[in-house]
């Protein structure tokens, strides 16, 4: 819903509507609202924003066709969940087995972004105005827990889809339902266990269902998160059009201290309420990042299916994590130039 | 919520077999043409459907043989089975309206209304059919399908879009008739 | 430029002139909707949001369920389970003052908890058990009376149609708002029982006593309905200890009323195909009504009227009790022309965003508005189950039905207060089973 409207909008030059799925609370949306702060700030009023929150104006999944036709200036998008003229975008998010922290995850995006003309192609139309990297998923279960890869064993767990093929490798039993209900499963012992952040801890209040937390590392990558239509784009005039430029790697920052800051919270929230933190053994992380790895690789062929060559960008993003420090120039347009 | 032809003079109540839920009363129990047998086909075909992959699941996941992704066939079902019953509505006068007002009225101004009611009707249901192809054609080369099965989206959005043309057109129909289309 | 608030004001007007110029409720729903969004937006999104939102809805798994439930209610119809209900409850208590009265209480609340719909309870019940009342010499206003309050058991006990799109309408979870439901849901059928108890103390010609039942003749009744019950205790109780989602609930359900149906020997082509075609023409209905009603919240949303209007009641410094009363008035009005669960729709995008900046769980309050909406159902001009009460028995007026249900009305009132007093009595449940 929308938030009162401060009064600087009647001068502002420009009045940019901007829309979430989330409500204001969460912790997207705070980087969100530091980000655009930081931007009426910096253009002196000239830009001024009108929010929608709570998927009040956008839908979850289609989000970037919608900001493509104008629903929204500006708007999160989540090219991870799309289910069709994303496949790159989503696919490259498995690539990243090895990245250390959500700052690198960021940078390995710019730098493919940059490379592989189909990153370009995916976002046609729309300028992608901040990228944003996931803490690791680990495997939050009832009242067995995972110590070792061998615990997965016969473990029925709710994983996203592209984790279901390491863990059926591993003898665990997934299962695709609605997070929405992944609460009361855990509850009744529907499953064993869920593939989950730490910040869902608390932030689901799955410390009422669940006693262990395994760190398993599911590798997470970064991926476009917001972005604003090309229209809205046009509208701007070259200097703001620069500071919105400018202004991206202060959302990306908000977003990663938002981020950080919910998963240290689910972790603080974990020990004061009797929820165990696991650790695998270094041998059995290893063998699993190998693991993910193949499956990977195996994503990446299979986007041939879609005209895609997907090898090249996972080969590229596994070169530039091996070789440590990451650094591209970030392009703030989708459109390949 | 119901159909509110169910009139202070006592007419055409609701028959228990007709009123399964509180959103219809007096639907006609037959439907005629070829149009309404193939909807009922399809969206009979879509209700078992769906039925059958969800048993499936549950006795599935009780015997240890999983059947992932019945959630997918699931909704693949309830886009034809939707479809379908919305066309079927059309056909048989069954949407939810008030009549409280215009059954008060002389029966040429009712009839003007209800012809009204009809292009608006059609209307709705022609942007329906025009943002869904919008969107279909932007997607149809961009593989759209679902995450496990792979079933692919376009096809579904083409099921939809052609029949909210199909029932854009019948609105239409009512429209160009002299009653609105009331005496079906 | 004018303001957005007023645009979504003017909306609201052209809405409630094309209802009452008869378009289809789900349609002028989308028109509004769209057009507002053509005008505040642009043309081009209002069509795609069009295309977006007409595809997710009959795309959205949860919101499947609703025709498999209104399926499972069909087939269990097909196969005399509303007959079965009643007599076997008017065998056990038949033999009391009014004790026909209380059975089909019983029996509204056990067709109830297979039906998602008040109509289709008040219609099947009806059908039976107002022959009988009759029969024995029952006041005809009070017999009708206790069907049509009886009925709206159907729309809050689970299963329940409305409760399915609420759930979607405010994205929270069906399997908790089912579980909310139980309580108030078994509470009003108690309330009826002790409307007609004391009715029937005062003025023992209501509801004369019929001969009394042997008790053996009573137990062996128990075996018509044994089948019927362990459908309703499978179905529900599965769902209760996690053997199935409450989506999957739904198709279980089917299922085992196609196996009902097949053990009763009632198995046959035309039935299922007489259950399939009353189910889709009910589902595409609400179908169309539901795109409506999400459309139209998107442009409510982004007018910001509800944030005006909640900003009057925070500035008129109402205590959230006072709102919450004035909504169930002013759904109680609005009931007199429209009702179930195209009020809901209508009403939802409103006053939940209100209601749950008042600090009510949304949970809560889609069992208040559920329940609001039911006695709808009952009182004048148009209360709906009366004019299918009156279809059934024709020779009765609307006037002595309508008089009949005003104590049950009374009960309905208390009822809502206990509601609206005392919240635990909805939330106490899911959040012992976790929804
Ligand atoms: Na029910
Ligand atoms: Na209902």
């Amino acid at each position: 819903k929308p938030v009162p409207q401060p009064p600087a909008q009647a001068n502002a030059e420009v009045v940019l509507t901007y829309a979430s799925p989330y409500p204001p609370g969460h912790p997207f949306s705070k980087a969100d609202i530091d980000w655009m702060r930081h931007v009426e700030q910096a253009s002196g009023g000239r830009i001024a924003f009108r929010p929608y929150w709570s998927g009040a104006l956008l839908s979850s999944d289609m989000s970037m066709v919608e900001i493509r036709h104008g629903l929204a200036d500006i708007g999160l998008i989540t090219p991870i969940y799309s289910r069709g003229g994303a496949h790159l975008l989503r696919a490259q998010s498995g690539f990243y087995g090895g990245v250390k922290s959500l700052q690198d995850q960021v940078a390995v995006y710019d730098c493919l972004a940059g490379q592989f003309p189909q990153f370009g192609k995916e976002l046609e139309g729309l300028h992608v105005l901040a990228v944003q990297g996931g803490n690791f998923p680990g495997v939050l279960t009832r009242d067995r827990p995972v110590r070792s890869l061998a615990d997965l064993k016969g473990l029925r767990l709710r994983a996203q889809s592209d984790a279901i093929d390491v863990l059926r490798e591993l003898g665990a039993d997934p299962v695709n339902m609605p997070m929405g209900e992944v609460y009361s499963a855990l509850a009744k012992g529907v499953i064993d266990g869920v593939v989950a952040p730490a910040d869902t801890i608390k932030s689901l209040h799955f410390a009422e269902v669940a006693r262990h937390f395994t760190a398993l590392h599911f590798s997470r990558g970064a991926y476009p998160a917001r972005a604003m239509s090309d229209a809205a784009w046009r509208r701007l005039p070259p200097d703001l059009q620069a500071l919105m430029t400018q202004s991206k790697p202060v959302w990306e920052g908000a977003l990663a201290r938002q981020i950080l800051k919910a998963e240290k919270d689910g972790v603080a929230y974990a020990s004061g309420h009797g929820v165990e933190m696991l650790a695998l053994p270094p041998a059995d992380q290893r063998r699993f990042a190998a693991l993910y790895n193949i499956f990977a690789l195996r994503q990446a062929k299979g986007l041939s299916a879609y005209g895609i060559d997907g090898v090249p960008v996972l080969t590229e993003a596994q070169r530039l994590i091996a070789g440590g420090e990451i650094r591209c120039p970030a392009g703030i347009s989708g459109v390949s130039k | 919520m119901t159909e509110r032809k169910a009139s202070p003079s006592g007419q055409d109540h609701p028959s228990p077999e007709d009123t399964m839920a509180d959103l219809v009363s007096d639907v006609p129990a037959q439907a005629h043409g070829p149009l309404a047998r193939i909807a009922y086909l399809l969206g009979g075909f879509g209700l078992l459907g769906a039925t059958a992959a969800d048993t499936l699941a549950v006795a599935g996941r009780h015997t240890g043989l999983h059947l992932l992704g019945s959630i997918e066939l699931v909704q693949a079902m309830v886009v034809i089975l939707a479809s379908s019953a919305m066309l079927i509505v059309t056909i048989v006068h069954g949407h939810a309206s008030v009549h409280m007002l215009t059954e008060r009225l002389r029966a040429v101004t009712a009839a003007r209304l209800a012809r009204i009611a009809a292009l608006l009707s059609a209307f709705v249901f022609l942007v329906f059919a025009a943002g869904s192809a919008w969107i279909g054609a932007e997607l149809w080369n961009g593989h759209e399908q679902t995450e496990l099965l792979h079933i692919p989206l376009r096809w579904l959005r083409l099921l939809w879009t052609v029949f909210a043309v199909l029932i854009a057109w019948r609105f239409l129909r009512y429209a160009l008739r002299a009653d609105g289309g009331h005496e079906a | 430029m004018i303001a957005p608030e007023l645009i979504g004001l003017c909306g609201i007007l052209i809405l409630l002139a094309m209802l009452a110029a008869g378009v289809p409720i789900g349609n002028s729903l989308s028109l509004v909707g769209l057009g507002g969004l053509a005008v505040m937006i642009s043309p081009q999104a209002a069509v795609i949001k069009a295309g977006v939102v007409s595809f997710e809805v009959i795309m959205k798994y949860e919101l499947g369920v609703l025709p498999l439930f209104l399926l499972m209610a069909h087939l269990c119809f097909a196969a005399g389970a509303s007959r079965d209900f009643f007599d076997v409850a008017a065998k056990f208590v038949g033999h009391r003052r009014g004790g026909l009265a209380l059975a089909s209480i019983g029996g509204c609340a056990g067709f109830g908890a297979i039906s998602g719909s008040s109509l289709a309870t008040v219609a099947t019940i009806s059908s039976v058990a107002l022959p009988e009342m009759r029969k024995a010499g029952y006041h005809p206003g009070f017999a009708s009376g206790a069907l049509a309050a009886g009925g709206t058991l159907g729309s809050l006990i689970p299963p329940s149609g409305a409760l399915i799109v609420f759930g979607i309408i405010a994205e929270q979870s069906i399997g908790k708002l089912f579980a909310a439901a139980v309580v108030p849901g078994i509470s009003q059928a108690i309330f009826y029982m002790i409307a007609i108890v004391i009715l029937c103390a005062f003025m023992p010609g209501l509801g004369p006593a019929t001969a009394r039942v042997p008790w053996s003749e009573r137990l062996r009744s128990l075996r018509k309905v044994i089948d019927i019950f362990a459908l309703i205790v499978f179905v529900i109780g599965g769902l209760m200890i996690g053997w199935f989602t409450p989506t999957e609930a739904a198709s279980v359900g089917v299922t085992c009323a196609m196996l009902l149906l097949a053990v009763r020997g009632q198995f046959s082509r035309a039935a299922m195909v007489d259950a399939l075609q009353s189910t889709l023409r009910t589902t595409g209905m609400i179908y169309v009504v539901i795109i409506g009603a999400l459309l139209f919240a998107t442009f409510v949303s982004i007018t910001g009227i509800t944030d005006a209007l909640s900003g009057i009641v925070r500035d008129l410094d109402a205590s959230p009790l006072t709102a919450i009363i004035v909504m169930a008035l002013l759904l109680l009005l609005l009931g007199s022309f429209l009702d179930g669960v195209a009020l809901m729709l209508l009403t939802t995008p409103i006053f939940l965003p209100i209601a749950v900046d008042l600090g009510y769980s949304p949970i809560w309050f889609g069992i208040f508005l559920v329940r609001t909406m039911e006695i709808g159902f009952i009182h004048p001009p148009l209360g709906l189950n009366i004019y299918v009460i009156q279809g059934i028995a024709k020779d009765l007026s609307l006037g002595t039905i309508f008089r009949g249900v005003i104590p049950f009305l009374a009960a309905d009132f208390v009822h809502l207060g206990f509601l609206i007093g005392f919240p635990a009595l909805t939330l106490w449940l899911p959040s012992v089973v976790g929804g």
